[in-house]
């Protein structure tokens, strides 16, 4: 009675769409992150293919943990939701040591290994998927309580929250919040405790934000880029100067102007307005709908999972890739404050490359197992209720 | 079994999402699928709508005009030896908010480029994104700048004056500001056309403010001034200037002025003023200082004037050349004025009087000629009008019209009456060319590179002053001056002879009025005197040791007069062919009145030096093809170029003699 993953090798049935889709926007990624990051990479390193390689190095290892999660199958990862949880809690604490935490643009949040700097955040924001979807799948009707249901998601989450914004890391704390309460609200939590808490949130996040003047002037910055142009409001001001330059057809890709160091963090966060400019609205559209591809195909895994656990856990992923996207592609083009979320898949960063790469794994895996209308005879999962023929 | 994996690995959960489940992902997939539309929305605003708006402020931050200026064009010599040239320069600016530490970045600079750290300081902080450091820097300073390995410190080309022969011409060439405009001489004369126009180039800037790329680069050649050639001879500008500075130091004299001209075309070959300063060293010299005091100034020159007034004279019959004049002893009364003579004479020939240098010999003179001829006369020499050489500020002199009898007087010995230097050599050209006075002329050609020709100045008659004949007897009479019992025996030279006058004019008091104690000595020479080829006309300002422009300024003018025509070819007059030219002067002597006025010079002189018309072709190989051209047209040969770039092949072979104005075949290749 060996323990075997759920779909026997030859069933995978990998949803072409969603692979293809993955697949694009990290090569897409790569091609731009050589296109934002060559110069600056020659200046500082001497060696325009720096960022490249090592994005290209991100990516193989994102494969591989894209086909080792493909391979496990996601049932596997319920087990493993509370080591994966304790693992992101320790590591959140670690990088806050000075020594073991290495700072970068005023901001504690990477650990360097040999070879690799791993970004915390990322991982916590994986594990905290799967704890969630773990969680709620579990207690399924005491969802709607507040003691059971919703209290103990909050505490963990908070905590989470607190470690990400110690170093400081507001995007990714923003994104553990959203991702708590798509999958609270998905799984059933009662409107009034959801709203309640938000209410009661706000005065909270607004001292978060005004007790800090590097908050406060980012958002005013935020609401008026342009008399800021010159510092805070920096790099949105010159993000929608390059997005604008784009067009509908681009410079062409390599002519952007805006990388030569006007725009800082061209390859990582801002890496969006080069696409823009570079690519034109029809990179934007093709981009955009390569995401579109991501959720749509996302939301139908979730739809179709076969339990609850992979429901969530593709409702989960699928929202940390969108809501991702979505925020960064906004901030870059002024719609938000600058957050520093990584446009998933495209920027330049190992961790964030690796991890979500593992999540598609993730996401495939559920869509794989997907129990739909469409094709229950292949389907390889039990029936509902998964009691036994 | 399958079933019982999956109940042990979902050990959580077996159930299938519920209705409501479903329904809220989907609303959640619905909402974030919603989100990815307004991104897209957005975009399409800023890529389309706003697109013109956002284009403009991005291209305002990296699109700078960068102005190129202009290189300045070269001035050469007649044979087509740089003079002035431009040269690319550093110069170093800072972009003020890379500096971490501006007041250590301030005095580090400071410290190397020699310049006030607090002024460099105050600098830097107004400026924002640029401020000049220090233009147009020292090879040494760039390499020290650079050795501080400042972030934000970019360098700039820009083209910087040289002046390969330093104070050679100094005063002729004048000088150019840091800011690249002429400030003196023919730097401003000619400040349009060697300064040429200025380029806006756009070019991409970083945010590092370097410059990255710039669109289509400019033409080097279509953004260089024009070129001017002039008629000076660099050799003997150099003869011409040591002399005079040999000179002036030996009378412990103030100043000096020197012009060498060709009588036949009145082309200036050489024009200085002492002392001298650099030009490639700005601050070293007051703009008095670099005055072109030869060119621009006014003097009474005083006796260099009396063969004028004898020519005249004899032109119109009002003396005879054999005619004698009683010179009183030494001392004439005018009135309540006395003449005197350096020494005491009895009777005097016109030559006499001209060989002693007698202002009472010379009054007589010029009472029977008359004062309305007398002005007439001067003025038909070319004095009280400007010579033309086209430099800014030349003076013109002046002729009062003399009523008192003591002034035509004066005016008869070349008081009371100021010219230029030029003015003066320029009439002494007239006589030595037969009585035509040629307009005497510095710059040659002005050339923009494109090969257009802006200016070009060929020789060019202004009047016949007086006839060949009078001419040439007045020239003969002038070669007693340098005889012994003449002014000047120290301008005589061994192997040719020698026409020439001797000045010595007291100066103007500017302060009390009337004149000084102070002298101006002068001499100009005419060499050979058969058929001259030079004048050569030395001045010196307040000498102290001797006041005498025979023993001041001869030496000199006999100096110049022998290195340049051993220079030039020109053979002795006597050894070889004294008879030969007396003959020929001879056959000439008589002044047939209807003969047409002939360049009888020229004729001499191809006569009597068979080498006088021929030149050397000089090694042009790799020469760019328009200085080439500048030395070909500067020895007088006729260029044709074939093809474009540096010179490749040249024919007839580098080192043939020719004859001028012959043609010389130029290959061009690019590189």
């Amino acid at each position: 009675m060996s323990v075997k993953p759920a779909p026997a090798p030859g069933a995978v049935r990998l949803d072409p769409l969603l692979l293809g889709a993955v697949l694009a926007l990290v090569s897409l990624g790569l091609v731009m992150v050589y296109s934002a990051s060559a110069v600056t990479a020659e200046q500082r390193y001497g060696d325009s293919f720096y960022f490249l390689k090592r994005q290209a190095v991100a990516a193989v290892l994102g494969l591989l943990a894209m086909a080792f999660l493909l391979k496990l199958g996601y049932r596997r990862l319920a087990r493993l939701s509370y080591p994966l949880l304790l693992t992101a809690f320790v590591l959140l604490v670690l990088v806050l040591i000075p020594g073991i935490g290495v700072t970068a643009g005023g901001a504690r949040r990477w650990i360097r290994l040999p070879l690799y700097s791993l970004q915390p955040a990322e991982f916590a924001k994986l594990a905290w998927v799967v704890y969630l979807s773990y969680s709620l799948a579990k207690k399924r009707e005491k969802v709607a309580t507040f003691s059971v249901g919703f209290l103990p998601h909050v505490l963990v989450g908070g905590v989470l929250i607190l470690l990400c914004l110690q170093q400081p890391d507001f995007g990714s704390a923003v994104l553990l919040l959203t991702v708590m309460f798509l999958l609270l609200f998905a799984a059933g939590a009662k409107l009034s405790y959801l709203v309640g808490s938000v209410l009661l949130a706000l005065p909270l996040g607004y001292h978060a934000i005004a007790s800090s003047p590097y908050r406060m002037k980012r958002i005013q910055a935020f609401l008026d880029p342009w008399p800021h142009r010159h510092d805070l409001g920096y790099q949105v001001a010159e993000s929608l100067m390059s997005i604008g330059s784009g067009g509908v057809t681009g410079l062409g890709l390599g002519d952007g102007r805006q990388k030569l160091f006007f725009l800082p963090e061209a390859h990582t966060d801002f890496i969006f307005s080069i696409i823009g400019e570079e690519l034109g609205l029809i990179g934007v559209c093709v981009l955009v709908a390569l995401y579109g591809v991501v959720l749509w195909r996302g939301v139908r895994a979730s739809l179709r999972a076969p339990e609850t656990f992979g429901s969530y856990l593709a409702l989960g992923v699928t929202a940390v890739i969108g809501f991702q996207a979505v925020v960064n592609m906004s901030v870059a083009m002024g719609m938000l404050p600058t957050k520093g979320l990584t446009l998933p898949f495209v920027s330049y960063g190992g961790s964030s490359l690796t991890l979500l790469m593992a999540a598609a794994g993730v996401l495939l895996s559920v869509s794989a197992t997907a129990e739909g209308p469409v094709r229950p005879r292949t389907s390889s999962v039990v029936p509902p209720r998964g009691v036994p023929a | 079994m399958r079933t019982q994996t999956h109940l042990r690995a979902a050990q959580v959960s077996v159930d299938a999402p519920g209705r409501w489940v479903r329904l809220r992902v989907a609303m959640l997939g619905a909402v974030l699928l919603c989100l990815l539309g307004v991104v897209l929305v957005r975009a399409v605003k800023l890529q389309v709508f706003e697109r013109e708006r956002l284009e403009g402020l991005a291209r305002d931050q990296y699109v700078r005009h960068i102005e190129v200026p202009a290189r300045r064009g070269d001035i050469f010599d007649r044979r087509g030896v740089p003079l002035a040239q431009s040269v690319d320069v550093d110069s170093v600016w800072v972009d003020p908010s890379l500096l971490t530490d501006v007041p250590r970045a301030a005095r580090a600079l400071a410290k190397r480029l020699s310049l006030d750290s607090g002024e460099l300081e105050a600098r830097l902080m107004r400026g924002k994104r640029f401020a000049w450091v220090k233009r147009q820097l020292k090879p040494r300073e760039g390499d020290a700048v650079r050795a501080l390995g400042l972030p934000g410190v970019g360098y700039t080309k820009e083209p910087r004056r040289f002046y390969p022969q330093r104070e050679l011409a100094a005063h002729v060439l004048g000088m150019v500001g840091t800011d690249g405009h002429g400030l003196e001489g023919l730097e401003r004369a000619f400040e349009d056309e060697l300064s040429g126009e200025s380029a806006q180039v756009p070019g991409l800037r970083d945010a590092r403010g370097r410059k990255a790329l710039v669109e289509g680069a400019a033409d080097p050649e279509d953004h260089t001034g024009a070129s001017v050639t002039l008629t000076l001879d660099r050799h003997i500008q150099y003869v011409a200037e040591k002399a005079l500075a040999k000179a002036v130091h030996d009378a412990r004299a103030v100043a000096g002025m020197v012009v060498v001209m060709d009588p036949a075309t009145g082309e200036v070959l050489a024009l200085a003023n002492h002392p001298r300063f650099n030009p490639n060293l700005p601050g070293s010299a007051t703009l008095a200082q670099m005055r072109n005091r030869a060119a621009l100034d006014l003097y009474e020159p005083g006796s260099t004037m009396k063969p004028f007034v004898v020519a005249a004279a004899l032109e119109a019959g009002a003396v005879g050349p054999d005619q004698t004049f009683d010179c009183e002893q030494g001392a004439l009364r005018i009135g309540s004025h006395t003449i005197n003579d350096s020494h005491a004479y009895g009777l005097l020939t016109p030559e006499g009087i001209l060989r002693v240098s007698s202002n009472i010999g010379m009054t007589k003179v010029a009472q029977r000629l008359g004062r309305e001829r007398l002005v007439a006369a001067f003025q038909s020499f070319g004095f009280g009008e400007r010579s033309g050489l086209l430099l800014p500020g030349e003076g013109k002199g002046s002729l009062p019209f003399p009523r008192a009898d003591v002034a035509l007087a004066t005016q008869s010995f070349g008081q009371g009456l100021t010219a230029t230097v030029v003015q003066v050599t320029a009439a002494y050209a007239a006589l030595a060319n037969g009585g035509q006075l040629m307009r005497p002329f510095l710059v040659s050609r002005v050339v923009d590179p494109d090969g257009v020709v802006l200016l070009e100045n060929k020789p060019t008659k202004v009047r016949q002053v007086v006839s060949q004949g009078t001419a040439r007897r007045v020239v003969r009479m002038l070669e007693s001056v340098v005889s012994k019992g003449g002014t000047a025996p120290r301008a005589a030279m061994p192997g040719y002879r020698v026409a020439g006058k001797t000045g010595t004019a007291q100066k103007v008091d500017t302060v009390a009025g009337g004149y000084s104690d102070k002298r101006i000595a002068s001499f100009v020479g005419m060499v050979p005197a058969e058929a001259p080829r030079l004048v050569v006309h030395v001045v010196v300002d307040e000498p102290k040791t001797d006041v005498y422009g025979g023993l001041v300024a001869a030496p000199a003018v006999r100096e110049i007069a022998e290195a340049s025509l051993a220079y030039m070819g020109v053979p002795p007059s006597q050894a070889v062919s004294r008879g030969q030219v007396v003959a020929e002067v001879g056959r000439e002597e008589p002044p047939p009145a209807a003969e047409p006025p002939r360049p009888a010079v020229v004729e001499v002189s191809v006569a009597g030096s068979p080498g006088g018309g021929a030149v050397r072709i000089p090694d042009l190989q790799g020469q760019v093809g328009r200085e080439a051209v500048a030395r070909l047209v500067g020895m007088e040969l006729t260029p044709r170029l074939v093809g474009s770039g540096r010179v490749v092949t040249q024919r007839p072979a580098a080192g043939s003699v020719v004859e001028k104005g012959a043609l010389v075949t130029l290959e061009l290749a690019s590189r």
